[in-house]
């Protein structure tokens, strides 16, 4: 308990005992966040209850399946968590979108920026709007593994061993500045995110659902920073940049933030029910076999590409595709285009390859490289002769 | 994090090109990749490419005996380049190696007998090759193009182009510059450029022209360059860059030669040909002479006036050395005599003699030797130090030039008749034994057609009658172009085989053709090179004690040769073999030997009898005299004809409008079959994808064409974006929403599930139609109709599939091959 103690750790546990989510202590995070002296360790309601692993049932929410919803209360939800965003963060509708589709795909989220750029506001909004658990990590070179997947403690007085769930265990985990923790602690993370599961002590503990890992890291600070590798990127659905807002964005900004956090009049607009069901929507998107191909042939021409040492892995067109799925159904759509591969492709890709030494030389980056790729790749992933177009009409 | 993540990444191969595009995905060999095809692509290119450019020697070079040589030694070079880059040897020793296979292939070809084993050079070597650069130097000083492909010439020539695939392999791969190895194609078209009368010509530019495309094109495949931007090369600006960049090459091909001097007419790409030297350099006459035929502007005028009543042939320099691959006026510089104020003929002459002045003024002509009519007896007024040769009384000077010299010639020559020639039957004495000289190498046709002609002949002068009469029948057509064409072009026996086989030359051939057969016969021949008589300029010229003449005029066109006999008593007697050209003398003409005999006694009417036929118009060289002409009678077939050719011109203009009309109708009216039920598993309602492709056609066809990189959403918003459209809100609003509908139709159809029937697409694809033809220019309304840009470009696809069927199976094969390079060279134990 020390080390968890020494260490930079808000974690609002959740309570299982009913089997529903509650939202417990989403309020208060905010002022956690405003002074970092301040008591790290929240006494959690689980404490003193045998904290028991969870059976994988189904989708583990209410040991049911959550409904499709329909088109329109599909789009409904997804403008009102929107709409929400857009309020507290002024000018960064795309970002917004983009992290919506995240969450709707079911991935996780790379925010990578300068300080001082709205990265965890942005997490933390998108958090609020959604009536559902949020915990926070804000990683240290000392943080162990054990402070985020959480820890099996003996209780004197019931004579056993009882778990003690670690930060991981929320719908939204913000993990800020993701690259300041030592590699085991950031492989912790990483085996949640994939696995969707804690072990320890032989015990599989099953997270929520949703669940969405939000990580910013940011690029200026290099010193005593553990930089993600390659394959633990890989894990990360989409990398974004928030990048300035624009003059009147950034004016509004000043004139609006002044007095109180604008996090304060956030309210949740859908439950974490409607997620899941909002999820399961998504699942539930066609893809045509154009669009597969498409993609595929996508990740064929990263691989090919001379300018990139390192293609799209299969993991990534994967995620692509699921992005993309979730880009049709923000849309209104049940069936994904090749405009909703293009829209994600390069959030999605962009952080997965990397540039041969010659390209990286000449002032490409990965996005550009990846606009190349797109614009010179045929749609239709049939070679373009024009007879072939009309194989209906002769 | 960016750069962070790279520094510690394991440092690429540093495998070029090829090599590193084929590394990702499939795991490393134990073997390090080799360079893959590209030094054997690379070293086809250019070995292509410079056989290719020296298409263009044919005809600075006669025939095609030194092509074989060349492939070998141009092969042999690059197939040494090739293997050394296959073995990644270093970029200098490659270099030296194909050195020393361009050294031995030309030892082997050259000098084998000189070389050890045949192909290591050695001292003996270096003297044959020193012999052979001696003989190829003459040739070049003493001939002209073309010439004989002798061991000289075609030595230096396989070297030449040898070095040269070295230095474009040299400037193509190790130092990366493939655009600049143009230079050194340019280098080897220059020599055809400058020497042949045609130009490059057609097989040479275009086989250069391809052989460099594969150079560049080669080199930007397997090495691309680093400094470009990424993304493809597909991209439309690429393309527009290039369209741009050829337009204004073009464009300044056809400007430049405006404003360069020396340029004359010509055609793209055969090239307006530079001659800064004229046409007239006459270092052998008889060469120029076709050259200075072909000149489309006379140049060189001279004007002359005389009191001779025949017209006058203007007489510089005779050929008389049968011998030899090209034929050269024998200027006997030991015999000459100097002052050419009095010349003596040197052999007797009986009869009467004409006698004649004629007042010449060379202008601009320039020449060593002194155009006069036959026989001069005196020339006056002439600056400089002139000398005569009393064999062939051609005059010449080895100081000064013909130019800006005016002269008087008396010239005094035997009045020949028919009856004169015929009753001329001794045997000549009196001059040299070398006008009666037959060639040692005679070609066989040549006797052959000298018996066959003169079979029935009797005397010489039948014999002489005969050979002109052959040749001037109709079986032979004057042409400046056929011996051309044919590579025969120029003299010497060879070329007059050639000649008296096409039956097709001009002057030069046909007189070379008489004074050679005549010899054959037994009848002292020489050719003079000079002029044909001229055309009257309407001004007259006053002579000193002579009264006033009208003034003729020749330039350059009015080159001529024609053939000397010598007839004993008579003297040299000229005669005219060449048709059309020049005027057939009096006692040369058929008539005249048939009536003369008997009616010729009257010595005056002979003395009148050629009325004026220099004023006779003169053909224009270069225009080939029709074969016996028969005037179609019958007018039905040439109506038929026409008409047929309209029918077919109109149905070929109609032809893209027809096939667009008849593909709309195919795609809008297609009903769906019917043993496929709408909704049943599988079945997919073609219409949508069809009311797609014709809008997108349509959009092509007025000036929006689809990239396939475009999703249709993205090609549905530039369609609608642009100004072929319309704006939205306005009276074309109906056609954005049949354009939207169309598109959502062909999603839903394309990456939907199972989709509704759509309703169908004619009436939206003739909404849009119409507000595309509203919004266009007449010009892009009348090539959408007319020469609609979507057919353009399905036809022309359609003509590229044979090559594309054969670039497939090129690659197809290529990589079978490489997949067997690779293998023998696993076997080879492992270099470096």
């Amino acid at each position: 308990m020390s080390a968890t103690a020494n260490c930079w750790v808000v974690w609002n546990g959740q309570a299982a005992n009913t089997g529903s989510f509650v939202a417990t202590v989403a309020t208060a995070e905010g002022h956690f966040m405003e002074s970092k002296r301040q008591v790290t360790v929240e006494p959690s309601p689980l404490q003193g209850e045998a904290y028991t692993a969870l059976p994988r049932d189904g989708a583990g929410l209410n040991g049911h399946k959550p409904q499709v919803m329909d088109a329109e209360r599909f789009h409904d939800a997804s403008e009102r968590i929107l709409g929400s965003i857009n309020k507290v963060i002024d000018g960064k509708a795309e970002a917004a979108k983009l992290a919506l589709t995240v969450l709707l795909a079911q991935g996780h989220l790379l925010l990578e920026d300068v300080p001082g750029v709205g990265k965890t506001l942005l997490a933390k909004t998108l958090a609020r709007t959604v009536d559902c658990t949020v915990s926070r990590i804000q990683f240290t070179p000392d943080l162990l593994p054990s402070d985020v997947t959480g820890v099996s403690i003996y209780n004197q007085s019931s004579r056993q061993f009882e778990f003690r769930p670690g930060a991981v265990f929320a719908n939204i985990v913000i993990g800020d500045e993701i690259n300041r923790a030592s590699a085991k602690t950031q492989s912790a993370l990483l085996e949640c995110m994939e696995e969707h599961q804690v072990t320890v002590d032989g015990h599989s503990y099953q997270l929520g659902l949703p669940f969405m890992v939000v990580a910013t890291q940011n690029p200026i600070e290099m010193e005593g920073t553990y930089p993600l590798p390659e394959a633990q990127r890989d894990r990360f659905m989409a990398r974004i940049s928030m990048g300035y807002p624009d003059k009147d964005a950034e004016i509004e900004m000043l004139e609006t933030h002044q007095a109180s956090s604008p996090l304060v009049k956030v309210t949740p607009v859908v439950t974490a029910s409607d997620v899941a069901a909002m999820v399961s929507t998504v699942q539930q998107v066609y893809v045509s076999t154009a669009i597969k191909e498409y993609t595929v042939a996508i990740g064929r021409a990263t691989r090919d590409s001379a300018r990139l040492r390192l293609g799209a892995s299969p993991r990534s067109l994967l995620q692509l595709l699921r992005a993309a799925k979730a880009t049709a159904a923000l849309d209104g759509r049940d069936f994904v285009l090749p405009d909703d591969v293009v829209d994600v492709a390069e959030s999605v890709l962009a952080h997965r390859i990397i540039l041969d030494r010659k390209a990286a030389s000449s002032g490409d980056t990965p996005q550009s490289i990846l606009r190349g790729i797109l614009a010179s790749l045929p749609v239709a992933q049939e070679p373009p002769g024009a007879w072939r177009r009309d194989r209906h009409a002769v | 994090m960016t750069a962070t993540s790279h520094r510690g990444t394991p440092e690429a191969t540093a495998a070029a090109g090829g090599a590193a595009r084929n590394q990702s995905g499939s795991p490393r060999r134990p073997q390090a990749p080799g360079p893959g095809p590209y030094p054997w692509v690379m070293a086809g290119s250019i070995a292509l490419a410079v056989l290719g450019a020296a298409l263009s020697l044919n005809g600075v070079l006669r025939g095609w005996a030194w092509f074989m040589p060349l492939i070998t030694t141009v092969v042999a070079v690059s197939l040494a380049l090739a293997i050394l880059r296959a073995l990644r040897a270093q970029p200098l020793l490659a270099t030296l190696g194909s050195f020393a296979t361009l050294a031995g292939v030309l030892s082997f070809i050259f000098a084998r007998q000189d070389s050890l084993a045949g192909f290591i050079p050695t001292t003996g070597t270096f003297t044959a090759v020193g012999r052979l650069i001696k003989r190829a130097a003459e040739t070049v000083v003493s001939e002209s193009a073309p010439v004989a492909p002798n061991a000289g010439i075609v030595f230096v020539m396989c070297a030449c182009l040898g070095l040269l695939v070295i230095l474009i392999d040299a400037l193509a791969v190790p130092l990366a510059m493939p655009a600049a190895s143009g230079i050194g194609l340019l280098a080897v078209m220059v020599v055809p450029a400058t020497i042949k009368p045609q130009s490059v010509g057609m097989a040479g530019f275009i086989g250069a022209a391809v052989g460099y495309l594969l150079i560049l094109g080669c080199s930007h495949w397997f090495a691309p360059d680093a400094r470009l931007q990424s993304g493809s090369g597909r991209g439309a600006g690429q393309f527009r860059r290039s369209v741009v960049t050829g337009g204004l090459a073009l464009a300044l091909t056809m400007v430049a030669p405006l404003a360069i001097p020396g340029f004359e007419t010509g055609t793209f790409p055969q090239g307006s040909r530079l001659s800064p030297w004229g046409t007239s350099n006459g270092l052998n006459p008889m060469i120029t002479l076709g050259n200075s035929l072909r000149s489309p502007t006379g140049s060189g005028r001279i004007t002359y006036a005389t009191s001779s009543s025949a017209p006058v042939y203007l007489r510089s320099v005779t050929i008389d050395h049968f011998d030899g691959e090209t034929w050269a006026p024998d200027d006997r510089a030991a015999e000459r005599r100097v002052g050419a104020d009095r010349i003596e003929t040197g052999y007797a002459v009986q009869g009467e003699v004409v006698n004649a002045v004629t007042s010449v003024n060379a202008g601009l002509f320039t020449s060593p030797y002194l155009p006069a009519p036959f026989a001069p007896a005196s020339v006056n007024g002439l600056n400089g130090r002139w000398t005569w040769d009393p064999a062939t009384l051609s005059i010449m000077s080895t100081e000064t030039t013909t130019r800006a010299q005016r002269y008087v010639v008396f010239s005094a020559a035997p009045k020949v008749t028919a009856q004169a020639l015929s009753q001329a039957t001794t045997a000549p004495s009196g001059i040299s034994e070398d006008f009666l000289r037959i060639p040692g190498s005679l070609p066989d046709i040549v006797r052959q057609t000298a018996d066959t002609v003169t079979a029935s002949a009797g005397s010489n002068y039948a014999k002489a009658l005969a050979i002109q009469k052959y040749l001037r029948s109709a079986e032979f057509t004057y042409s400046l172009q056929a011996p051309v064409q044919n590579g025969y072009d120029g003299n010497g026996l060879s070329v007059l085989a050639d000649f008296l086989a096409v039956k097709s030359g001009y002057c030069v051939h046909f007189s070379s053709a008489m004074a050679v057969m005549a010899r054959a016969e037994g009848i002292p021949s020489r050719i003079a090179v000079g002029y044909a008589p001229g055309r009257l300029t309407g001004e007259s010229v006053a002579l000193v004690g002579q009264g006033s003449f009208p003034e003729y005029e020749v330039d350059a066109r009015d080159a001529h040769a024609w053939p000397e006999l010598y007839f004993e008593g008579l003297g040299w007697v000229p005669f005219e073999p060449t048709p059309s050209r020049g005027v057939v003398p009096e006692y040369a003409t058929e008539s005249s030997v048939a009536g003369n005999l008997s009616t010729n006694a009257d010595e005056k009417e002979v003395l009148t009898t050629p009325a004026p036929p220099a004023t006779a118009p003169v053909p224009i060289p270069g225009v080939e005299t029709p074969a016996a002409g028969s005037a179609s009678v019958n007018p039905l077939p040439a109506i038929g004809a026409t008409a047929a050719g309209v029918l077919l011109l109109v149905g070929f203009l109609w032809s893209p409008r027809l096939s667009r009309t008849v593909l709309r109708r195919r795609r809008l009216n297609r009903k769906p079959p019917d043993e496929a039920e709408p909704g049943a598993p599988g079945f997919t309602d073609p219409a949508p994808e069809l009311a797609w492709a014709e809008l997108q056609d349509l959009a092509t066809d007025y000036g929006v064409p689809s990239a396939p990189s475009e999703t249709p959403r993205h090609f549905s918003a530039r369609l609608r974006s642009s100004t072929a459209l319309g704006d939205i809100g306005g009276i074309d609003d109906a056609a954005h929403a049949a354009v939207a509908s169309l598109t959502s139709d062909f999603e839903r159809q394309r990456y939907g599930r199972q989709a509704a029937v759509a309703p169908a697409a004619a009436a939206r694809i003739a909404v849009v139609r119409e507000a595309l033809r509203n919004n266009a220019r007449w010009l892009v309304r009348f090539r959408a109709d007319w020469l609609p840009p979507s057919m353009m470009q399905r036809w022309v696809h359609a003509l590229g599939a044979p090559f594309r069927a054969v670039g497939t199976l090129a690659r197809t094969a290529g990589r079978a091959v490489a997949r067997w390079w690779r293998a023998l060279r696993g076997l080879l134990p492992l270099r470096r």
